[in-house]
C-alpha cells in the first residue's frame, strides 16, 4: 500500500524529465521504483527492470498509472523481457488517445467552460476554486484507478481497460465540454464588453465575427494569437496614423 | 507594488509554471486560476477574473497532446493581471491581454529549451540508464524539475518586470485602449470558438456547442 501510494506521488510529477527521445520514460522509471522494491533481494532482476523502466514511454500523463502498475507487476511476476518491452509499446498509443479524449479534450474544457459560467453569473473566486478542486479529485482518482488496475491485471491491462467505463466515458466528455463552452461564450461576450459602450451590439457582432471565422477555419487553422497581435498593430498604426 | 507583493506574484508563477506540465498539471497554470489567484495577491480580484477570462479564451484553443509544442499561459497571465490591476478595466483589459497573449508564446519556445536541457542531461546518463544503475533515473527527474523551476522563474521574472514597466508608461489615449480591447476579446472568441469547432470532429458534437451556445444566449435574455 505505501508502495502504491509513493508511486501516485511519483506520477504526479511524471512528466518532469520529458524529453523527445524517451519521451516520459524516465518519469515512468521513477514512478515504478517504489512498486519494484521488492525486487531488492534479487540484484541481477532488479537492474534489469529498472533498464526496462527507463525506455521510451508516452501515454496521457493520469492514466500513465495503469502502465506502471502493469508494467511493475509484469516485472514482479517474472515475465521476459521482451514482453514487458512489447507491453510498453502497446500501451502507450491506447492510454494516450484515450487520455487525450477524456482530459484535454473533454473534462479540462468542460471545467474551465463551466468555471467561466459561474464567473459571469457572480460565483467569483470560490466558483473557480471549487473547480480546481473537483478536478483535481478526479484527476487523482483516475490515477489511482489506473494504478489499481494495472498492478491488477498485469499483461491483460489492455482487455481490463477496454471492458471498463474509460471507452464509453471519453466521448461523453467531449460533448459536455462542447454544451459547456458553448453556454459560456455568449455570457461571456456579454460580461466582457460590458461598459465598452454598446455592450450588447458589440457583443453579437464579436461573436457573430469570430463563430463565422472560426467555422471557416476549421480545415485550416487559423493563429488565434497571431491574428490578435496582427489586428492590434494595424488597430495601431490606424490610431496614431489619425492622430 | 511591494517587496512581499512582488515576492508573492513571483512565487504563484512560478507555482503555476511547474503546474504547465512538470508538477500536477491541476488547471492552476490555467489563466482563469492564474489570474484569479494574482488578482487577490494585487488586491483586485476583480481585474484578475477578467484577465483571466479572456486569456482563457486563447487557452481553450490548446490541445497539449504528445510532443505539440504549446503556449505557456501561467506566468503570462499574472504578468497581463499586474498591468491592468487597479486600471479603468475598459482601457486596461486589451493591452494587459495582448502582453499575456504575447508571453504565452515566448513561454512556448522557453518549454522547447527545457525539453533540450533534459534531453543533454538524459544523453550524459543513458548508458548508465540503460544497465539499470539505481538512483540514475531519480537524478535525471530531478534535474527536470529544477530546470523547470528555473524556466518558470526566468519567465515570471521577463513578464512582471515588463508589465511594471508598461503599466507606468502612458502610451495609449482612452480610444485606442478601448479599440485594443474589443480587438484582443475578438481574438479570443476566434480562438475559442475555433478551437471548440475543430475539437468537435463530427456534426453531432457541432450540434451540442450550438446547443450550448443557445442556452447561454436564452441565459442572457433571461438576466
Amino acid at each position: 500500500m505505501i508502495g502504491r501510494a509513493r508511486a501516485l506521488l511519483r506520477l504526479v510529477a511524471l512528466q518532469a524529465s520529458w524529453t523527445y527521445e524517451r519521451m516520459q520514460g524516465i518519469g515512468i522509471a521513477v514512478a515504478m521504483e517504489p512498486l519494484l522494491e521488492p525486487l531488492t533481494p534479487y540484484p541481477e532482476r532488479a537492474r534489469a527492470a529498472r533498464g526496462r523502466s527507463a525506455q521510451y514511454f508516452n501515454a496521457h500523463p493520469f492514466l500513465a498509472g495503469a502502465a506502471v502498475g502493469a508494467l511493475a507487476r509484469a516485472e514482479l511476476d517474472e515475465e521476459p523481457g521482451e514482453r514487458i518491452l512489447r507491453l510498453r509499446t502497446a500501451l502507450s498509443g491506447p492510454l494516450g488517445a484515450l487520455g487525450d479524449q477524456l482530459f484535454w479534450a473533454g473534462i479540462v474544457p468542460a471545467t474551465m467552460g463551466l468555471a467561466l459560467i459561474a464567473v459571469t453569473l457572480g460565483g467569483g473566486l470560490g466558483a473557480v476554486a471549487l473547480c480546481v478542486l473537483g478536478y483535481n479529485l478526479l484527476r487523482v482518482l483516475v490515477t489511482w484507478w489506473g494504478l489499481r488496475v494495472g498492478l491488477a491485471h498485469g499483461l491483460r491491462v489492455a482487455h481490463a481497460i477496454s471492458e471498463s467505463w474509460l471507452p464509453k466515458a471519453a466521448p461523453r466528455a467531449g460533448d459536455v465540454a462542447a454544451v459547456l463552452v458553448g453556454a459560456a461564450v455568449p455570457l461571456l461576450a456579454a460580461w466582457l464588453l460590458r461598459g465598452t459602450g454598446q455592450p450588447l451590439r458589440a457583443s453579437v457582432l464579436v461573436v457573430a465575427g469570430a463563430a463565422l471565422l472560426g467555422a471557416l477555419t476549421i480545415r485550416r487553422p487559423l493563429s488565434a494569437p497571431a491574428l490578435t497581435i496582427g489586428a492590434a498593430v494595424l488597430t495601431l498604426l490606424w490610431r496614431w496614423s489619425a492622430a | 507594488m511591494s517587496d512581499p507583493t512582488l515576492a508573492a506574484l513571483m512565487l504563484w508563477a512560478i507555482v503555476v509554471g511547474l503546474d504547465l506540465a512538470s508538477v500536477l498539471q491541476g488547471l492552476l497554470n490555467r489563466p482563469l486560476v492564474a489570474g484569479a489567484v494574482a488578482g487577490v495577491i494585487l488586491g483586485d480580484p476583480g481585474a484578475g477574473l477578467r484577465i483571466g477570462a479572456a486569456l482563457e479564451l486563447f487557452a481553450l484553443d490548446v490541445l497539449p497532446v504528445g510532443a505539440s509544442r504549446y503556449p505557456d499561459y501561467g506566468a503570462a497571465t499574472v504578468a497581463a493581471v499586474v498591468m491592468a490591476a487597479h486600471e479603468p478595466w475598459v482601457t486596461a483589459l486589451g493591452p494587459a491581454v495582448l502582453l499575456g497573449v504575447m508571453l504565452a508564446q515566448i513561454g512556448s519556445g522557453s518549454i522547447v529549451v527545457h525539453r533540450r536541457v533534459t534531453a543533454w542531461a538524459l544523453r550524459r546518463t543513458a548508458a548508465a540508464l540503460d544497465r539499470g544503475e539505481p538512483g540514475v533515473a531519480t537524478r535525471v527527474h530531478v534535474a527536470g524539475i529544477i530546470a523547470d523551476l528555473l524556466r518558470s522563474g526566468a519567465l515570471a521574472a521577463l513578464g512582471i518586470g515588463l508589465a511594471t514597466w508598461l503599466a507606468r508608461v502612458p502610451w495609449l489615449d482612452l480610444a485606442t485602449a478601448r479599440a485594443l480591447t474589443i480587438v484582443a476579446v475578438a481574438g479570443g472568441f476566434v480562438a475559442a470558438i475555433g478551437g471548440a469547432l475543430r475539437r468537435a470532429g463530427t456534426a453531432r458534437r457541432i450540434a451540442w456547442f450550438a446547443g450550448g451556445m443557445a442556452l447561454g444566449v436564452l441565459g442572457l435574455a433571461l438576466r
